[in-house]
C-alpha cells in the first residue's frame, strides 16, 4: 500500500499547467500548491519553506534545475513526464498514463539517487566526449542500422591522446576516439557492457572509453556489437572502463561535451558524483536497485587501451592503420616462449636427424605412412614461427637465432638423407620422390595454409600446436629429404627440383605466418625498416623460383588437361589418352601416358604418334607410354 | 620507402613487359593483290558464304597488308552453290579480275566441278568447306583447308566404336549428295572393319515419303546409334520420327550440322539434345593465340561469337597470306600454289594446320555435342 505526502509544491511551466487540476484533485488527499517555474527559481528559498516534497513537470532543463535545488534543500521529488520525454520515462520507470504518473509523483519515501555533475552541469543519462562509434548504438538496433552508423562514423576516424584522472589519484594517459559517461543509459551497447556493475546509487561514475587502434580492431568491435544481446563478463577489445566517484578528462585538443544529447560544455571535464543527493519517486522496477553495489570500490580496466609507446604510434597516425599493433609487454607469455623456440638445443638436432632419416627411408619405400611418421617427428614449426614474429616486429635477435636454427636444421636434414642415400646399395626413384620433383600449385597452397595455421595456433594457447607442426612438416620435410637424396645420388637436377620446392614452401610459410601475426595484431609499435627489407628480400626470393617453376608447372598442367581431351588417329588406329602427366628429369620433359587402343601398336605407330604430339608443342618431349587394349 | 614501393610495383611489370612481343609496323607499298572469293551467298546453304566472309573480314582487319606492304583486295562472287556457276566464276576471277588466288566456301559438288578445270587456270583454289576427298585429285591447284571425309568418316567410326563402345549402328545417307554418300560409306566401311555391326543402311532424300515407316523398320533392329551424315532438314525429320517412338538412341552427324542446327533450326534444338557431330571447331575449346585474336576481333566487329564457317574463313585468309608472303612476288600464282602445298604447322584457330603437296590438309577434328541448346566440345582428334 503506497503512502503519500500530505503536501507538495507543483513546479510547472505553461505547457504543463493543465496538470494542476488532476494534482489538486488527487485521491490521496495531498495538498498541492502550484508554482510557475520562473517564479520558483526567482525565490526558491521562500517557495520551499516548509516544503518536503516537490512535483515537477516540464522540459528536461526544468527537471534538472529542480533536482539541483532538491540536492540543496533536501526535498523529495516527484516527476510527471510529458509524452515526449521518452528517456525520462524509461530511465525512471515512470508511468505513461497521466493519472498513474500523478499518483506516483505524490507518493513519499522516494528512492535515494546519486547526482552527477560534469563541469557543474547535471548529467542525468550520459555524457559523451569525442567520437564513440558503435558504443552509443542502441543495444536492440537492427544490424543494418548498427552497420550504417559504424560506417558513417568511420569517416575521418582517428585517435587522440586523453588523460583521465580518478578520485583515487590514478592518472591514465591513453589514446582514444572518445569516451562516454553513463548514469542511467540503459539502451546503448555501452550500457550493456557495464550493466552487471552499474547502479545509480553507488556513489560512482561509470565511464566507457573507445579506442579501436586499427581498422581490424574497429571491425572486431562492430562484430562484437552485432553479436551482443546480453551483458558482457569481459570487456570487448578496444574498450576501456573506469569507475570512480570522480573523473577528470583532459584531451590534446578541446572537445565539445554532449550532456544528455545537448551541447553543454567542453574539455577539460570534471565530473563528480554527489552520493544519494536526491530522493526521487521512481517506478517499481528501480525501487530496490543499486543497494548491493553501493559499496563497490574504484575500478580501472584499461588493458585494452593503447598505453606507453603504443600511445606514441596512435598519436603519429592521421588515420587509424589497417592492422593493429602492440607493445611487447602485452604478450608477456608469448615472447619468452618464442625466444626459447629460436634457440638451438640437442632435442631439436636429434629430432631433425631422426625425422629426416625416417622420411628418407619412407621415400625409398614409397610408404606414405612412414613419411607421415617423419612429419610428426619434425621440429620445424617453432623456429619458423619465431622467425615470422622476428620479421614482423623487426626483432633482430629473434630473427638471427631462428634463421640460424632453421639453416642448421636444413643442413642436418640434407646431410642425413644424403648419407643414407650414399650408403644404400639400391637407389630406386619412387613415386613419392617424383611427386616432390614436380611441385604443383597445391603444394604452395599447403605451405600458405600451414603458415597461417602455425601463427594462429601459436597465438592461442588452447589450440594444440602440434597440429600446425604436422602441416608444416607436410610441406617441408619430404622435399628436404628428396633434396638430400639428390645430393646422395650426385644428381644436381634432382637436388635442385626438390630444394626449389622446399625453398618455395619455406618462404611461403614464413610470409603467410608473418601476415597472419600482423592480422592478429602482433605488429610492433615502432616498425623497423629492416623488417620491411627482410620481407621484400623474401618476396624477391620467392618470386624468382615461382616465376621460373610455376609458369612451367601451369603450362604443364594445362597441357596434361588438354591431352585428356584429345584423341589421335595414327595409321588408322584410334588412340585414347586416359591419363597423362608430365615430369622433369635432367632438364627433359617426360610425358607419362596411359593409352587405350584396339590394335597392337608398332614402332612406326609410336613414332607417328610422337610426331603428332610434337607437332603441337614447341618443346622437346620424351614420351613414356603404357598401352591398354580395348577387347 | 616510396622508392621501395615503386620498385615492388615495377618489378613484376618488367617481367610482364619482357614477355610482350613488339608488333612490326608495315608500311603500305601501294600495290594491290586480289583474292577471289567464290561462295554461296544465296540459296539453302548461304550460311557457308556469309559466315565465311565475315571470318575473312575479321582476319583482314588484323592483317590488311602482306609483309611487304601490298594491300589485299577481295573480289567476292555468289555461285549459289551451283557447280556450273562456280566454274564460270572461277574463269571470270582468273581471267577478268586477275585474282592471284581464290578461296571457296562452296560445298563438295561445285568444288568437284571446279577441280575438273582447275589446271586450265593455273590459279590456286583453297577449298574451305568442301570435304570430299576427290576435290584434290586429278588437279594440281585445288587445296583443302578442312579435313576430308575419309578422315572424318574414319574418326567418327572409331569414336563410336572405341570411345562410346557401341556395337550396332544404323547409317543414313543421301544418294543425291556426293558428300553424304561418301561419308556414310567411309563410316560404314571403317565401323565394320573394327568389329561393329551396321543394322541398317537407309537412303534418305528430301522426297522420301513415309519416313515413319522407315524409322520403325530401323527401330526394330535396335541400333544403339544412328549415323546421320545428311542435310540438317532431313536430320530434323528423322529426330522427330524417332521421338514419336519414344526412342532415345545416340545420334551423330557430320561437319556443319550443329552450327546449322543452332543457326537455322533453333525451334528443334531441344529435340536434338545429346546429338553428336564431327566438326572443325567448337565453342569453349582452347584457342591458339591467333584464334584468340581473331575471336576478339570478330566479337568486336559483329557482336557475336563466330561459327565454324567464319573460323574457316579467317584461317583460309591467314594461311593464304602466309603462303603469299613466302613468295618473292606475292602475286605469282604458281608460287602461291607451291607455298600453300608446302604449309607446315601453320597456326590455325585451334591448332596447327599442314598442307601436303597433294593439297590435303592435316588438322585436328572436333567432336561436339548439343547440350542444353548449345554446342559443347567433347574431344579433339589429331
Amino acid at each position: 500500500m503506497a503512502a503519500y505526502v500530505t503536501s507538495a509544491l507543483f513546479v510547472h511551466t505553461e505547457d504543463t499547467a493543465h496538470l494542476i487540476e488532476p494534482l489538486q484533485n488527487n485521491s490521496a488527499g495531498t495538498s498541492v500548491t502550484p508554482v510557475v517555474f520562473d517564479a520558483f527559481m526567482q525565490s526558491p528559498h521562500a517557495q520551499l519553506t516548509g516544503v518536503d516534497h516537490v512535483v515537477v513537470s516540464g522540459p528536461l532543463e526544468v527537471v534538472k534545475q529542480t533536482m539541483r535545488l532538491a540536492a540543496t534543500y533536501h526535498f523529495s521529488l516527484g516527476i510527471i513526464p510529458t509524452k515526449e520525454q521518452i528517456d525520462l520515462i524509461r530511465f525512471y520507470d515512470l508511468p505513461k498514463n497521466p493519472a498513474a504518473a500523478v499518483d506516483l509523483a505524490l507518493q513519499r519515501d522516494g528512492q535515494a539517487m546519486d547526482l552527477i555533475l560534469c563541469n557543474d552541469k547535471i548529467m542525468l543519462f550520459k555524457a559523451t566526449v569525442g567520437r564513440i562509434p558503435i558504443l552509443d548504438t542502441p543495444a536492440k538496433a537492427s544490424w543494418i542500422r548498427v552497420l550504417a552508423a559504424a560506417l558513417k562514423k568511420f569517416v575521418g576516424f582517428k585517435l587522440y591522446t586523453f588523460r583521465f584522472s580518478t578520485a583515487g589519484k590514478q592518472k591514465i594517459n591513453t589514446a582514444a576516439s572518445g569516451c562516454m559517461i553513463l548514469q542511467q543509459s540503459r539502451r546503448s551497447f555501452a550500457s550493456s557492457l557495464i550493466s552487471h556493475d552499474h547502479s545509480f546509487s553507488d556513489g560512482m561514475i561509470s565511464m566507457v572509453i573507445s579506442a579501436p587502434i586499427s581498422i581490424i580492431a574497429y571491425v572486431t568491435l562492430l562484430w562484437q556489437a552485432l553479436r551482443s544481446s546480453k551483458g558482457y563478463k569481459q570487456l570487448p577489445s578496444s574498450i576501456g572502463y573506469i569507475k570512480s566517484p570522480q573523473i577528470d578528462i583532459a584531451a590534446e585538443i578541446p572537445f565539445d561535451v554532449l550532456i544528455d544529447d545537448e551541447d553543454a560544455t567542453h574539455t577539460p571535464l570534471h565530473c563528480e558524483n554527489i552520493p544519494k543527493a536526491l530522493r526521487v519517486n521512481v517506478g517499481k522496477s528501480l525501487q530496490d536497485e543499486g543497494v548491493s553495489a553501493a559499496d563497490a570500490g574504484e575500478i580501472i580496466d584499461i588493458g585494452n587501451l593503447p598505453l606507453e609507446n603504443e600511445l606514441l604510434k596512435a598519436k603519429r597516425h592521421k588515420r587509424i592503420p589497417f592492422f593493429s599493433y602492440a607493445s611487447e609487454e602485452r604478450f608477456q607469455d608469448l615472447f619468452p616462449a618464442l625466444r626459447e623456440d629460436a634457440r638451438i638445443n640437442s632435442i631439436y638436432l636429434v629430432l631433425m636427424v631422426l625425422s629426416t632419416m625416417l622420411a628418407t627411408v619412407g621415400l625409398y619405400l614409397s610408404s606414405a605412412s612412414v613419411i607421415i611418421g617423419a612429419m610428426l617427428l619434425a621440429p620445424l614449426m617453432s623456429p619458423i614461427v619465431s622467425l615470422s614474429m622476428g620479421i614482423l616486429r623487426g626483432n633482430i635477435e629473434l630473427f638471427k637465432n631462428s634463421i640460424g636454427k632453421i639453416v642448421i636444421g636444413v643442413l642436418i636434414a640434407l646431410l642425413s638423407s644424403a648419407l643414407i642415400t650414399f650408403l644404400f646399395p639400391y637407389k630406386p626413384i619412387t613415386d613419392e620422390m617424383l611427386a616432390r620433383l614436380n611441385p604443383t600449385l597445391l603444394d604452395l597452397a599447403v605451405a600458405i595454409i600451414s603458415g597461417i595455421a602455425a601463427a594462429y595456433s601459436k597465438s592461442f594457447r588452447e589450440i594444440i600446436q602440434s597440429l600446425a607442426g604436422v602441416a608444416i612438416a607436410v610441406a617441408l620435410v619430404p622435399p628436404l629429404a628428396v633434396a638430400g637424396i639428390g645430393i646422395g645420388r650426385t644428381d644436381f637436377h634432382f637436388f635442385y627440383q626438390a630444394f626449389l620446392l622446399f625453398s618455395t614452401n619455406l618462404i611461403g610459410i614464413i610470409i603467410a605466418a608473418t601476415f597472419t601475426f600482423r592480422v592478429l595484431g602482433y605488429s610492433a609499435v615502432v616498425r623497423r625498416k629492416a623488417s620491411l627489407v627482410v620481407v621484400f628480400v623474401f618476396l624477391v626470393l620467392i618470386s624468382i623460383p615461382l616465376y621460373l617453376s610455376f609458369s612451367r608447372i601451369v603450362e604443364d598442367r594445362i597441357f596434361e588437361q588438354s591431352l585428356r581431351k584429345e584423341r589421335f588417329l595414327v595409321n588408322e588406329k584410334y588412340l585414347i589418352i586416359i591419363k597423362a602427366s608430365i615430369i622433369w628429369r635432367g632438364g627433359n620433359r617426360i610425358i607419362l601416358m596411359d593409352v587405350l587402343a584396339r590394335e597392337p601398336l608398332t614402332r612406326e605407330d609410336l613414332n607417328s604418334f610422337k610426331k603428332k604430339i610434337q607437332a603441337n608443342i614447341n618443346k622437346k618431349l620424351i614420351i613414356r607410354l603404357k598401352t591398354f587394349y580395348i577387347p | 620507402m616510396k622508392n621501395l614501393v615503386n620498385f615492388l610495383i615495377l618489378f613484376p611489370l618488367i617481367f610482364w613487359l619482357d614477355g610482350c612481343d613488339q608488333k612490326p609496323v608495315i608500311a603500305p607499298s601501294g600495290k594491290t593483290i586480289k583474292i577471289g572469293i567464290i561462295a554461296p551467298f544465296s540459296g539453302p546453304v548461304l550460311a557457308y558464304g556469309t559466315e565465311g566472309l565475315k571470318g575473312i573480314e575479321a582476319a583482314r582487319q588484323l592483317q590488311p597488308y602482306l609483309q611487304n606492304g601490298d594491300r589485299i583486295e577481295l573480289v567476292v562472287e555468289d555461285d549459289k552453290n551451283d557447280p556450273a556457276l562456280s566454274v564460270q566464276l572461277l574463269k571470270k576471277l582468273v581471267e577478268k579480275d586477275r585474282a592471284s588466288a581464290i578461296i571457296t566456301f562452296s560445298s563438295s559438288k561445285p568444288v568437284l566441278a571446279m577441280a575438273k578445270v582447275a589446271d586450265n587456270y593455273q590459279t590456286s583454289v583453297l577449298a574451305a568447306v568442301a570435304t570430299h576427298p576427290d576435290i584434290t585429285k586429278g588437279n594440281g591447284f585445288i587445296s583443302q583447308l578442312g579435313f576430308d571425309d575419309d578422315f572424318q568418316g574414319t574418326v567418327a567410326a572409331l569414336f563410336v566404336r572405341d570411345d562410346l563402345l557401341i556395337d550396332t549402328v544404323a547409317v543414313f545417307n543421301n544418294p543425291t549428295s556426293v558428300y553424304s554418300s561418301h561419308l556414310a560409306a567411309k563410316f560404314e566401311m571403317k565401323f565394320k572393319s573394327i568389329g561393329g555391326e551396321i543394322t541398317d543402311t537407309v537412303a534418305l532424300t528430301e522426297e522420301t515419303a513415309e519416313l515413319s515407316e522407315v524409322i520403325k523398320g530401323v527401330y526394330e533392329q535396335k541400333p544403339e546409334l544412328l549415323y546421320l551424315p545428311i542435310s540438317v532438314k532431313n536430320v530434323v525429320r528423322v529426330i522427330r520420327e524417332v521421338r514419336k517412338l519414344d526412342w532415345k538412341p545416340k545420334m551423330m552427324g557430320g561437319d556443319g550440322l550443329i552450327s546449322t542446327m543452332l543457326g537455322q533450326h533453333k525451334e528443334d534444338i531441344d529435340l536434338a539434345n545429346g546429338m553428336l557431330a564431327t566438326d572443325f571447331f567448337a565453342h569453349g575449346m582452347p584457342l591458339t593465340p591467333f584464334g584468340n585474336r581473331v575471336s576478339k576481333k570478330y566479337r568486336e566487329k559483329y557482336k557475336e561469337t563466330g561459327t565454324p564457317f567464319a573460323a574457316l574463313g579467317a584461317e583460309g585468309y591467314a594461311l593464304l597470306l602466309d603462303a603469299m608472303s613466302r613468295c618473292s612476288d606475292p602475286a605469282d600464282r604458281d608460287c602461291i600454289n607451291r607455298q600453300i602445298r608446302s604449309t607446315i604447322n601453320f597456326t590455325g584457330i585451334i591448332g596447327n594446320i599442314s598442307i601436303g603437296p597433294n593439297g590435303k590438309s592435316r588438322r585436328p577434328l572436333c567432336i561436339n555435342a548439343i547440350q542444353s541448346g548449345r554446342s559443347k566440345f567433347i574431344f579433339k582428334v589429331y
